[in-house]
């Protein structure tokens, strides 16, 4: 398997898919309730300027994935422990993601039905999707992430009857206080997972688009969730808003004349698909160079298991799973998305990337572009 | 599993590379007429339809030759106007002793015709005599004399029955490769339509004739295509079809990665678009490559057509496509999983006629539907008149009696036969759709809309997964490719449309081969072509 590319079309649905992912399903920064469009978009500067760090620690050390940029710069041994902590935080983000959208599933749709059928068949699409390679994945974003938006905004303009638009008053009730905090969660869900795509970044055909596609697929992420927290408060009420589970699933149920919600929630679990594949493509080919196997392909079927299981296992129920992530996650995550990425940029910035030895992937990819 | 299928495969493709028959084991063509006559007889022992003339010449008739053919396949009236009759007229006042001299005059001034070839080897001379030409053996030459008098006997070029089109051309391809070629050249007048024959099959001997125009198909994909074709070691090709499945690139898949067509004027259009045609003698299906999934949703008429028709009818296909893959599998998924989406008052309709129905509507749709398909076979499989006659039967039989019956509910009876009339809208996906539909209606039954949603992702991955001689088989929605776009869903009219689908030579830019002349001719010619 020689490099595949993806184009910058490709990488910027992947990357919308992924930042869609989960947020589509429970609605971001509730924390700060009225003012949670506030800091949506205080987080989504922050969320953005993250990535910018992860697109400039990826244009510093040029088709090199984050494993090889780890044992570059921090040396072999302590690089490859800390790329085994990076493969743990990805199977980790796989499986909470897998869990996240179990309980949606569950509770919405098929009360019935175990969680773990649910997620099993779930990830048996996602697993046969990676499989495919970088290049497959690329073209099924294209294909699909474009319907998530679509039907978020299908859903806001049939709502727009029963709108209230005062409902998000009054402005910063509480203070800056939980917006700042509600902020930081925001940035680390999901934008520092995005810390992922280093895996991917150095399969795109033409690098200096890359700042841009970043950019402009965070700004849209936000955008968006503006667009739904905006659509919900003014739908359901802030006092509704803050209790039920799923925000966005309780405002279709009010769509007019019909009972359009399983068509819905099940679109939106592309954004699932799309994050989850990204997740297990980043372990397994972590997984694959610091063990020095070269085909990933056979480790995707075991690391999709394991993820599986790993988020059956982990919480008690959905209510452990949330309070978990509200306020554990951030500090959990800080250290793989904000602290270990911070030193790699100043360590890139300090000793300067040689060329890669042995991988000419950069140069076909100035030939390509020309 | 798959991994022992092609080991299995590998071990006889082994074994028939040994069992096959040497071809250079006939040896050279003995100088004396009576060794050739011997080994002709040994070689095509119980061959009646083998017809050897003797004719003696030179001085005191002491030279012999022999006239070599194979009764039927000869158009009998050329050969002898421009053998026999010759020969017999002229050889006579011929009085040389040399054999050598004899034969040069045979072939430079006797044999009228512009087919002459010369052969050394006994097996080149068998095959063209069992390829319908003649064979002129002289007493005391090594060598011998080839002349094409094949038979275009065939049947007439008629419209074809499978691809109906109302405007646009009504001749098909026939049988014959001659004709064949000549039907494409006449559509495309140019030296740099180019027309390679091989001959494949180690005991059949087709002629399979590869067929693009120089400069616009990839050079790339030409090499592949010779390729591919080169590698193909098996006995017998009796249809394009055979090929098809050895070329193809992915040769587990439901679809089609290798376009066929029996219409001259598609073929004349896909060639001009940058594909390479394959063409085989005994059938008129004519392959085209590479074959992207788009494909399946254009129809010739298309462009000779209003483009706001030609695109609202290939949204039409689309819709049909994706209705007959799914249809049924959204009904049960609706019914079995989720009655809340279906509005209250289409409820009250749905719930009275599942009244009474003895089987869950998982089943009902499986038997109705390979119910269906039994009829479509039959229909196939027998002679018109009878197939008219069951399609009768079919249509009272599934859909009023079993409704009376209490077997079927009234709905299912309408979904399937929406399916039904849908798979027929986009007939290159039929066989891929048929089974498909099936894997939809599993899903459908076990996850309801999950299970459907994660049944498309999957096919969607394996199409994404899919190429067809390198290019991707999405194109151009996935990789998306804004330039080819004007000839997808929506159609932007002929005139607008003046450049090819770039999708084709994509692969030339990519690999750096660019800035050739190739591309300042296309550019020339695609300005004139607007």
């Amino acid at each position: 398997m020689g490099k595949t590319r993806i184009s910058g079309l490709q990488l910027f649905m992947l990357l919308s898919g992924f930042l869609f992912g989960s947020t589509v399903i429970l609605a971001p920064a509730l924390g700060a309730k009225n003012d949670a469009w506030l800091a949506i978009i205080i987080g989504g500067t922050g969320g953005a300027l993250l990535m910018l760090i992860y697109a400039a620690i990826s244009l510093l050390n040029p088709s090199k994935t984050l494993v090889e940029i780890l044992k570059e710069k921090m040396g072999k041994v302590l690089g490859s422990i800390i790329a085994v902590l990076y493969i743990w935080y990805f199977i980790h983000l796989a499986s909470l993601v897998f869990r996240d959208f179990g309980e949606f599933i569950c509770t919405v749709t098929f009360p019935e039905t175990p969680m773990t059928v649910l997620i099993s068949i779930f990830a048996l699409g996602v697993v046969y999707g990676v499989n495919g390679g970088v290049e497959v994945m690329g073209r099924m974003g294209e294909l699909l992430v474009p319907i998530i938006p679509t039907f978020i905004l299908i859903v806001s303009v049939s709502l727009i009857t029963v709108n209230d638009f005062t409902a998000f008053l009054p402005v910063l009730e509480n203070g800056m206080g939980p917006v700042l905090k509600a902020a930081l969660s925001y940035i680390t869900f999901p934008f520092g997972e995005t810390v992922a795509f280093l895996m991917l970044f150095p399969n795109l055909n033409r690098k200096e688009k890359l700042k841009k596609i970043v950019f402009v697929s965070a700004a849209l992420s936000a955008l968006i969730s503006i667009v739904i927290f905006f659509r919900d408060i003014s739908v359901l009420g802030s006092d509704l808003m803050s209790r039920v589970t799923f925000v966005p699933h309780s405002t279709t149920l009010l769509f007019p004349e019909a009972n359009v919600d399983p068509l819905v929630d099940i679109n939106l679990m592309i954004g699932g698909e799309a994050k989850i594949g990204v997740c297990i493509y980043a372990a397994t080919k972590a997984i694959s160079q610091v063990a020095g196997i070269e085909n990933y392909t056979n480790l995707t079927r075991a690391v999709g298991a394991f993820c599986v299981v790993l988020s059956v296992w982990d919480f008690e129920n959905v209510l452990d799973l949330f309070s978990w992530t509200e306020r554990i996650y951030s500090y959990y995550a800080i250290t793989f998305q904000v602290i270990i990425p911070l030193i790699l940029l100043v360590l890139s910035l300090i000793k300067r990337s040689k060329p890669a030895e042995g991988s000419d992937a950069d140069n076909e990819g100035v030939i390509a572009s020309k | 599993m798959f991994g022992r299928i092609r080991e299995r495969y590998r071990e006889a493709k082994h074994k028939f590379a040994n069992v096959r028959v040497d071809a250079s084991s006939y040896g050279p063509i003995p100088g004396k007429i009576k060794a050739v006559q011997a080994r002709l007889d040994e070689i095509f022992s119980q061959c009646n339809d083998l017809v050897i003339k003797e004719i003696s010449c030179g001085k005191d008739g002491r030279i012999k030759i022999l006239v070599v053919h194979i009764e039927g396949i000869v158009d009998r009236r050329l050969l002898n106007q421009d053998v026999i009759h010759p020969i017999l007229d002229y050889l006579p006042s011929v009085q040389s002793e040399d054999s050598s001299s004899i034969y040069q005059q045979l072939s430079k001034c006797i044999v009228i015709s512009s087919d002459i070839k010369e052969v050394h080897e006994m097996w080149q001379a068998v095959n063209f005599i069992v390829s319908g030409d003649a064979v002129i053996f002289i007493d005391g030459e090594d060598r011998a004399l080839v002349v094409g008098v094949k038979s275009p006997e065939g049947r007439q070029v008629e419209e074809p029955d499978t691809e109906t089109s109302i405007r646009g051309s009504r001749e098909g391809f026939v049988e014959n490769l001659p004709t064949n070629m000549v039907l494409i050249r006449k559509r495309i007048k140019n030296p740099d339509l180019k027309m390679e024959i091989m001959q494949l099959g180690e005991r059949t001997k087709t002629d399979i004739c590869i067929c693009y125009i120089k400069g616009l198909a990839n050079e790339e994909i030409v090499r592949e295509v010779k390729e591919r074709l080169g590698k193909i070691n098996t006995d017998a090709i009796l249809d394009t079809g055979i090929i098809e499945q050895y070329i193809a690139d992915n040769r587990l898949t439901l679809f089609p990665l290798v376009g066929n067509s029996e219409k001259c004027d598609k073929l004349a259009g896909k060639l001009l678009e940058g594909r390479v045609a394959i063409i085989c003698d005994g059938t008129p299906y004519v392959l085209t490559v590479p074959y992207l999934f788009i494909e399946s949703i254009q129809a010739t008429d298309d462009y000779f057509d209003h483009a706001f028709f030609a695109s609202f009818m290939r949204l039409l296909r689309l819709l049909a496509l994706l209705t007959s893959n799914l249809l049924p599998a959204l009904y049960v998924a609706l019914v079995v999983f989720h009655h809340t989406v279906i509005p209250f008052k289409l409820m009250i309709t749905l719930a009275a006629s599942q009244q009474g129905i003895p089987f869950p509507p998982f089943i009902e749709a499986l038997l109705m539907i390979i119910a269906f398909e039994l009829l479509r076979e039959a229909g196939v499989r027998m002679p018109r008149p009878i197939g008219q006659a069951l399609s009768i039967v079919g249509a009272i039989v599934l859909g009023e009696a079993s409704v009376a019956a209490g077997i079927a509910s009234n709905l299912m009876v309408i979904i399937v036969a929406i399916t039904a009339v849908c798979s027929f809208v986009v007939p290159p996906l039929i066989r891929a759709t048929m089974l498909i539909r099936f894997v939809f209606l599993a899903a459908a039954n076990f996850l309801g809309f999950l299970g459907i949603m994660v049944a498309v992702v999957a096919v969607f991955t394996h199409l994404c997964t899919l190429r067809s001689f390198g290019i991707p088989y999405l194109a151009p929605f996935s990789p998306l490719t804004a330039h080819d776009l004007k000839d997808s869903l929506i159609m932007v009219p002929i005139w607008a449309m003046i450049t090819r689908p770039k999708i084709l030579r994509q692969q030339e830019n990519v690999r750096g081969v660019k800035g050739s002349k190739r591309q300042e001719v296309d550019k020339g010619r695609d300005s004139q072509k607007g």
